[in-house]
């Protein structure tokens, strides 16, 4: 019972927001005024929300791509090098996730201002790859740890190069791990705000950099249905995150 | 795997890494011991600005608030969080997959839109005082918003999957043997709870509190839409005096103030996590 209350509290800002966007009226009351899809139109028809909704999912692509390759590499030597000073290693790769991004994004503009590289499409990318890429590692850590090494070795002895063992066998095997820390790299980029609000500039809005600005003036439902479209597509990568790893595996249950 | 293999593999993370992450903070450090004039930064090593922190009692008592917004997210984040992490971690339901998504969900949607739901539900016109003052059971809204009841709110619904997780991690490891035995021994289930139980999950407890207190310190959505300015707390003032007033060297010292203490709770999270993997705490 009370479990259930606290299920309520964690669920309800995220139901109000999407009931909110197909609602009616201007304010959000209980009962509903009836349904309507005007405030969805609203948000297909703004060019500024259209123009960040497509580069926000451009910037979570490539940021998605990018990440996977460099994490699943660097996940390679993480769990399979035996050498000195792995933990520490181990320690600096995954960093990025333990600082507040606020730091992060302040230190990265003072940075990128000093190079004459501020709101550039390419540093915004840059700091996306620096705060996704530890997630990759993590869910590519877990998926290689259960993997049996013999089986490389196996192809190895019958006479393959190690880099194609790698792509015929390690990567068949480990596939849903890289394939969650893909999705769960694109959902991080995509509802980025804390890092994207220090890199962005007028010409450079992602999509919720654009809500916010919206909601600091306008209180109307057409923030709701951008909201709701945004929750739409968490929950399908969820559904794909379930699909190719399994949640328990995932969260470490 | 050979020394070239890799330096391959993990070179081109590391190097990414050391350029646009520890230049940077490197950078910071430096840009808040400098000097600013006219709008130009000059380079220095002076103390000022973290003297002028220290002893100005705005900066002071924003530090305070900022810490005790933490506090009181960090103990509500526990107190609704561990029964939800006992429940998940027990359970043989088979909706557990669902449970999950439940709480992996709000990790996975912006942290605007969720401020956005209890915006529309938390506002003076807005959802629960609408209703309330509608049936007459109000002839003024209850101030919800814009103070720190409404921020510290949002805060925990912001942070509480990761204490759930934290939680969770630590109580599916504890042997359910323990308890029956304690229990065959005649203990009531209260008593194992409060013996057994609780005192096995405290690396949980602790790691989960450092995590959601080192991130409720360092949010800043949330205090400007829900706070609505009304608020103050660190992670604002930086982004004011970066963003807003144009002051780097100060705004760099703020950030550094908040970094230290950041970077003192992951210190201590990691000793407990690493302590919590090999069982000994």
């Amino acid at each position: 019972m009370a479990v259930g209350l606290v299920y309520v509290f964690l669920l309800l800002p995220m139901v109000v927001v999407v009931l909110a966007a197909f609602n009616a009226g201007n304010y959000f009351t209980f009962p509903p005024q009836g349904f309507s899809l005007k405030w969805f139109a609203n948000f297909f028809q703004r060019r500024e929300f259209m123009q960040a909704l497509w580069l926000s999912t451009e910037l979570a692509f490539w940021t998605a791509a990018a990440s996977t390759v460099i994490g699943t590499a660097a996940a390679l030597v993480l769990v399979r090098g035996r050498f000195r000073g792995r933990d520490v290693l181990n320690a600096f790769v995954t960093s990025p996730l333990l600082l507040p991004q606020i730091l992060t994004g302040v230190a990265l503009l003072q940075f990128y201002t000093l190079l004459k590289m501020q709101a550039s499409y390419s540093a915004l990318l840059i700091g996306h790859i620096v705060v996704t890429t530890p997630y990759v590692i993590r869910t590519v850590t877990a998926t290689l740890t259960h993997f049996d090494l013999a089986l490389e070795e196996a192809a190895q002895s019958l006479g393959a190069h190690p880099v194609r063992a790698f792509f015929e066998i390690t990567l068949g095997v480990i596939k849903p791990g890289v394939v969650a820390g893909a999705i769960f790299a694109f959902a991080i980029s995509f509802d980025n705000f804390t890092l994207s609000l220090f890199l962005t500039s007028a010409k450079l809005t992602p999509l919720p950099i654009e809500l916010f600005a919206y909601l600091k003036y306008s209180f109307d439902p057409t923030a709701a249905a951008v909201s709701a479209f945004a929750i739409g597509v968490a929950l399908v990568l969820v559904l794909g995150i379930a699909r190719f790893m399994g949640l328990e595996e995932f969260t470490g249950f | 795997m050979n020394r070239r293999a890799r330096l391959l593999l993990l070179g081109p993370y590391v190097l990414l890494l050391v350029v646009f992450f520890v230049a940077p903070l490197l950078l910071m450090v430096g840009i808040s011991l400098s000097r600013e004039s006219f709008g130009r930064l000059e380079w220095a090593l002076t103390l000022r600005h973290y003297v002028r922190f220290f002893t100005d009692s705005y900066y002071l008592s924003v530090l305070a608030d900022t810490l005790w917004l933490g506090l009181l997210t960090t103990a509500a984040t526990l107190l609704l969080g561990y029964p939800l992490a006992y429940h998940l971690a027990l359970t043989r339901s088979r909706w557990k997959p669902l449970l999950i998504v439940f709480i992996l969900s709000p990790l996975l949607v912006g942290i605007v839109i969720r401020c956005y739901g209890w915006m529309i539900l938390l506002a003076d016109r807005g959802l629960i005082n609408a209703t309330l003052v509608e049936h007459g059971w109000l002839t003024r809204p209850l101030p919800l918003m814009y103070n720190k009841f409404g921020v510290t709110v949002a805060l925990v619904h912001v942070f509480l999957p990761f204490m759930v997780l934290s939680l969770t991690g630590v109580l599916k490891r504890i042997e359910p043997a323990l308890i029956e035995a304690s229990q065959t021994l005649g203990a009531s289930p209260r008593r194992a709870f409060f013996e057994v139980t609780l005192p096995l999950s405290l690396p949980g407890i602790l790691a989960g509190s450092l995590l959601v207190f080192s991130l409720a310190i360092s949010s800043f959505v949330v205090p400007i839409l829900i706070g609505g300015f009304k608020v103050h707390v660190l992670p604002m003032t930086v982004y004011e005096q970066v963003l807003s007033v144009f002051d780097w060297p100060f705004g760099a010292a703020n950030a550094i103030v908040l970094l230290a203490i950041s970077v003192a709770l992951i210190g201590v999270y990691i000793k407990v996590t690493e302590r919590a993997l090999r069982g000994i705490v």
